[in-house]
């Protein structure tokens, strides 16, 4: 094989390289999808409609799995569950808004700029204080982060209460590359430099995870006492994380606001949009890179589109979460490699679907069995 | 300040050929004043219109659940209400109207795009008045009229969105600056301006409730040189507000205003009343109060409260003088077993807006009109409802009636009403085209 | 100014019980079974409906009240309409947990988060479907206030207030010794500090987590018609800031710790009436900053003791 070749011989498979990622390689199925997720995403303006589905909404929901993609940094590594994160996707958004609205930069780029410094800051700042927390602590004091940054917004005439602000410098959308554009224009070149940008930020985790500080962030998930031992700065280190973390979710939430082009504080900085950015990792599946990208996408469409199709449009999302949790164990992305798997036994070997109903079967009535026995003897008592 | 009214004609008897000339002699027209009765079958031009036969598709979002429903779900009624009338009456030139209510939530914008992507022709709505700022520059990009059944906050046509950029936005309700004005020209009007020398505040802690205390700060002092000693802002949807009240009973103010509205108002009025709050005040003002009418008992309307009604009190002409307000509450009580209220007629008003401009429309065109076209009939448009006349300002801003009143209760309905009900002109509580009202007020 | 301070403390007192009994559910599930259940609040918010319904039958029977005596057996009715309430809510829990939490204790902890998430979704369309959209009012507010309490002193203070904190503090009291000396109490307690050897003695882990399960429903469902039955309306959506707010109190408290989660609730209480009356700005933000604080100050909270129910 040449030595520019992306393909590679290994344990007498073909596999890809994929360029950038210092060995980062696929076997051919995951190279399809791959490729198919990408024609996807930069169709996805084009093929949105045709499928009846919102590109504005999927934008959307990438922006919020963006985030997510950040938080999982801490979930999947540092074994962190953050509560707090919409304060920097929130931080993000409101610094673009800020920067429109009382300093009048018209500038896209340069305004998403200062949402991932602002937001990061304000990572780096939260970080500093969370560092040494660890579980629920750890998630709740985020948590109380982020409600206090909330009502601090929220309250006040600066940011114009819940009402928020506008990002339109004189009723005109923001420029981008200091060119104005038409409606649609406008639209199509933020969506191709959030996905572009999107993209090298996906490889640069990629590359984040599997360096050196990466494992070290794995072993601080693992076991603190024992990653302080072998030398590991574990504070300093999961504020690092930390603040990068928040640099994603800044980073999305100032795109937000150029999507948007109106800023409120309900739907970027409450503390249930910090649950939602962690169930989209959590359903996405934390365990891998762009599962939480799929959450989002997933869980604001959901978030968005139920209601338009049911009066109760609640629990629709809440049985689809629920079948999440309980039929594909590790989430979306997680799981697909072991539903495949069972997919293509099954293709080998129909008989198998019997086994699965027969197996279905009998783990509902042992579990109705034992709940039912369960109910009975704390009622009645033992007899 | 004059509590005259101020549509004499629409108060006392009327003829019937005064009202068919008044509301444009069109059968909508007629049916949305609510005067089916008066209604002959005679010739019409647009009958002979080339309009499209498939139904008007329209959306309405609002509140439909939580808290904020005790107004939401009152403008989907109204919208519905509206909605049955002109389809009853053969519709729009013969179009039905397909109305879609969904819930508002947080997603005003989103909403309002999916309406447009499934086509509606028009849309309705929000409640929110922040989600309504954001939607604005969208309406004016998608070029889908919306009528805001609600969304006051007041600087949004003055400053924000005026009229040379906006084309597609318009809102029926009357603005923040209306019923808190008329709130403090109410509480001179009962107890005198030289008997008001302090006043305080409990408003929700948002931006209405913010926007609300300004104005009315604004107003009572200009009007009486009264001076503040207490403003609190629980939270929207807060469980407790004893701690407000308890403030205000120390301070003992002459007048205390609330723009408290949902739960909010029933909780502090419960709260109040618990805590001795109303022997400790003169009175108390609070612009949407009624709002929550249906909600309220018999022991929470007690003490000196005097209650807003927006645009709309249902008794206001007096029903049995007018009968198309006592068709209108009779319907309502029929098919929805409530009381109908000002966001009511949010919803009906915001209908009868669109439907009777486009109605308007079709006569000189002799087709459907384009949005654009129905923008233009519908900027300026003047109609009726049973509240009275409205129009839609050149600033897209409908100017109709505010009402004020004593909250009071009724045994026959079992339910709260307000009695002796001021009703303000448009004029004397908001300032004149293009000029930014607390500017306005302060050369009072 | 003192009668003054006097009342915002007491209003401070009587939010903090009411945030102890809203947060006492929550710190029972998460000290034994380690669940931070996201759905508590929507059993908080079905308490409140289901009281809505039962005080709206039970008080059909009684006199309204017009003088003390009517008025105190107005108020034994709604007391006991209130138990219903929350007792309705013990079968709720049980099931909850055998059918749907019990599939998933081996799992990743940050699963459970997203199932009771879910059942929170679930939940809301559950109680639109019963009590539909519109928030609701038992109505039974000012029928409490009838019965004199402080006026007995000399000394005006709503009535249900007072109702409300002996009913707290009884139900702190009951816990204390549920846990404390009550034989099911210890078992529970066992288990929580050590699931196996529990198991090796031969208690039954399925019955135990079923049973505080059940208990964590109950209380909460308790402590929303205890809400219901006051000044405030049951409404959708109802149970979310409670559940940020119980959050705030277990911490605050130390999480496990009852005795934690009752000092927690009522500094909460106290000091954010106290801030509101003081700097009104706050109001929004006080609970949590007294949490910051507390946490950055003391990371275990005031009473840690994980992993142990005390």
């Amino acid at each position: 094989m040449s030595r520019f070749s992306p393909l590679e011989e290994r344990d007498g498979k073909t596999v890809v390289r994929v360029p950038f990622t210092r060995g980062l390689t696929l076997t051919s199925g995951q190279t399809a999808l791959a490729l198919v997720g990408l024609v996807v995403l930069f169709g996805l303006p084009f093929l949105a409609g045709l499928v009846g589905l919102s590109w504005g909404r999927l934008f959307r929901g990438l922006l919020f799995g963006m985030a997510a993609v950040g938080l999982n940094l801490l979930l999947r590594h540092t074994e962190l569950v953050s509560f707090g994160h919409a304060a920097f996707f929130g931080g993000g958004a409101y610094a673009v808004a800020v920067m429109a609205a009382h300093l009048e930069v018209s500038e896209g780029i340069l305004l998403l700029l200062s949402a991932v410094i602002v937001g990061t800051l304000l990572a780096a700042v939260i970080g500093y204080f969370v560092a040494g927390y660890v579980d629920i602590y750890f998630a709740l004091l985020t948590l109380a982060f982020n409600a206090v940054i909330f009502a601090t917004v929220f309250r006040s005439a600066f940011f114009n209460y819940n009402d928020g602000l506008a990002v339109r410098v004189g009723g005109d959308n923001p420029t981008l590359f200091g060119l104005a554009w038409t409606d649609l224009g406008y639209d199509l070149v933020l969506y191709y430099t959030t996905i572009v940008l999107m993209i090298v930020m996906l490889v640069l985790m990629w590359r984040l995870i599997n360096s050196p500080f990466g494992r070290a962030l794995d072993a601080i998930g693992q076991d603190r006492t024992r990653a302080r031992f072998i030398g590991i700065p574990v504070e300093r280190y999961v504020w690092y994380s930390f603040t990068i973390s928040g640099l994603y979710g800044a980073f999305a939430g100032g795109v937000y606001a150029l999507q948007r082009l109106h800023v409120q504080p309900e739907p970027t900085l409450y503390v249930f949009v910090s649950g939602e950015i962690l169930f989209m990792a959590i359903l996405g599946g934390f365990t891998t890179l762009v599962g939480p990208l799929i959450g989002g996408v997933l869980l604001v469409y959901l978030l968005e589109a139920t209601r338009f199709s049911f009066y109760y449009y609640h629990a629709p999302i809440g049985i689809i979460l629920l079948a999440i949790v309980l039929f594909m164990p590790k989430g979306i992305m997680g799981s697909l490699p072991d539903f495949f798997a069972g997919l293509r036994r099954r293709v080998a070997d129909p008989g198998r679907l019997g086994d699965d109903v027969r197996s279905i079967r009998s783990m509902v009535r042992q579990s109705l069995t034992r709940a039912t026995t369960t109910v009975r003897i704390l009622v009645f008592g033992v007899k | 300040m004059t509590t005259e009214r101020t549509d004499d004609s629409m108060a006392g008897g009327m003829d019937r050929r005064t009202i068919l000339k008044a509301v444009g002699g069109s059968a909508i027209a007629v049916a949305l004043a609510g005067c089916t009765e008066l209604l002959e079958d005679e010739d019409d031009a647009i009958e002979d219109a080339e309009v499209p036969d498939e139904p008007i598709e329209a959306g309405l979002q609002t509140f439909l659940e939580g808290a904020p429903a005790v107004l939401g779900v009152q403008a989907q009624y109204g919208a519905e209400t509206a909605v049955r009338r002109i389809n009853d009456n053969d519709g729009i030139a013969g179009r039905q109207i397909d109305l879609d209510v969904i819930e508002e939530g947080e997603e005003a914008l989103e909403n309002y795009q999916q309406f447009v992507n499934d086509g509606k022709e028009v849309t309705f709505g929000p409640i929110s008045s922040g989600n309504h700022e954001a939607m604005v520059p969208e309406i004016n990009a998608q070029g889908v009229i919306n009528v805001a059944t609600d969304g006051t906050v007041t600087t949004l046509y003055e400053e924000d969105h005026p009229p040379d950029e906006n084309t597609y936005s318009f809102r029926f309700q009357n603005h923040d600056v209306m019923e808190a004005l008329a709130a403090a020209v109410e509480a001179v009007e009962v107890l005198g301006a030289d008997e008001i020398d302090t006043y305080a505040g409990i408003n929700p802690g948002y931006a209405f409730g913010f926007d609300e205390h300004d104005v009315f700060s604004a107003g009572i002092e200009q009007l009486t040189g009264a001076e503040e000693v207490y403003d609190g802002f629980p939270d929207l949807g807060t469980d407790d507000m004893s701690t407000h009240i308890e403030a205000v009973n120390s301070e003992e103010p002459d007048v205390l205003f609330s723009s408290c509205w949902g739960g909010d108002a029933t909780l502090l009025l419960e709260q109040g009343h618990g805590a001795g709050m109303f022997d400790n005040i003169e009175l108390m003002v609070g612009p949407v109060l009624y709002g929550s009418a249906n909600d309220l008992s018999e022991g929470l309307v007690d003490g000196p409260i005097r209650s807003g009604s927006r645009n709309f009190y249902w008794d206001e002409p007096d029903t049995d003088r007018w009968s198309p307000a006592a068709a209108l509450f009779e319907e309502v009580q029929d098919e929805y077993g409530v009381v109908p209220t000002a966001h009511f007629m949010s919803g009906y008003g915001a209908v009868t807006a669109w439907a009777t401009a486009a109605e308007k429309a079709v006569r000189p065109l002799g087709r459907w009109p384009e949005q654009d076209e129905l923008a233009e009939v519908l900027t300026g448009h003047g109609f009726h409802t049973p509240a009275g006349y409205h129009t839609m300002a050149n600033d897209h801003q409908c100017y109709s009636n505010a009402h004020f009143g004593e909250l009071g209760w009724s045994d026959d309905l079992d339910a709260a009403v307000i009695e002796n009900v001021n009703v303000y002109a448009p004029e004397e509580v908001s300032p004149p085209q293009g000029e930014v009202s607390l500017e306005w007020i302060g050369g009072w | 100014m003192i009668e003054s301070f006097a009342v915002h403390t007491l209003n401070g007192l009587w939010y903090g019980v009411i945030l102890f009994m809203i947060a006492s559910g929550l710190t029972i599930i998460f000290g034994v079974l380690g669940i931070l259940n996201l759905a508590h609040g929507e059993l908080y918010a079905l308490g409140a409906f289901v009281v809505f319904s039962v005080v709206g039958y039970a008080t059909g029977f009684v006199a309204s009240p017009d003088d003390p005596v009517s008025a105190v057996i107005f108020g034994v009715v709604v007391l006991v309409a209130a138990l219903i309430a929350a007792t309705i809510l013990l079968p709720v829990g049980a099931f909850i947990e055998a059918v749907f939490v019990r599939p998933i204790y081996d799992r990743d902890e940050v699963y459970q988060l997203l199932l009771t998430y879910a059942l929170l979704l679930i939940f809301i369309d559950v109680m639109k479907f019963g009590w539909g959209t519109s928030p609701l009012d038992a109505g039974t507010y000012r029928g409490l206030n009838q019965i004199p309490t402080t006026e007995i002193v000399g000394f005006g203070y709503p009535s249900y207030n007072i109702i409300a904190m002996v009913v707290g503090v009884a139900v702190f009291a009951w816990l204390v010794w549920f846990f404390d000396r009550s034989k099911t109490g210890r078992i529970i307690r066992a288990t929580a500090i050590n699931r196996d050897m529990a198991t090796a003695i031969g208690v039954s882990t399925d019955r135990t987590f079923t049973l505080v399960f059940a208990m964590g429903a109950f209380f909460a469902g308790f402590g929303g018609a205890m809400v219901s039955i006051g000044p405030q309306t049951a409404f959708l959506e109802m149970g979310l800031d409670p559940l940020v707010l119980s959050f705030v109190v277990i911490v605050v408290g130390g999480l496990g710790s009852l005795k934690g989660a009752f000092v927690g609730a009522l500094l909460v209480g106290v000091i954010s009436r106290w801030a509101i009356w003081l700097w009104p700005a706050v109001e929004l933000a006080a609970p949590f900053a007294v949490m910051l604080l507390i946490l950055l100050l003391k990371p275990e909270g005031l009473f840690g003791t994980w992993g142990e129910i005390e």
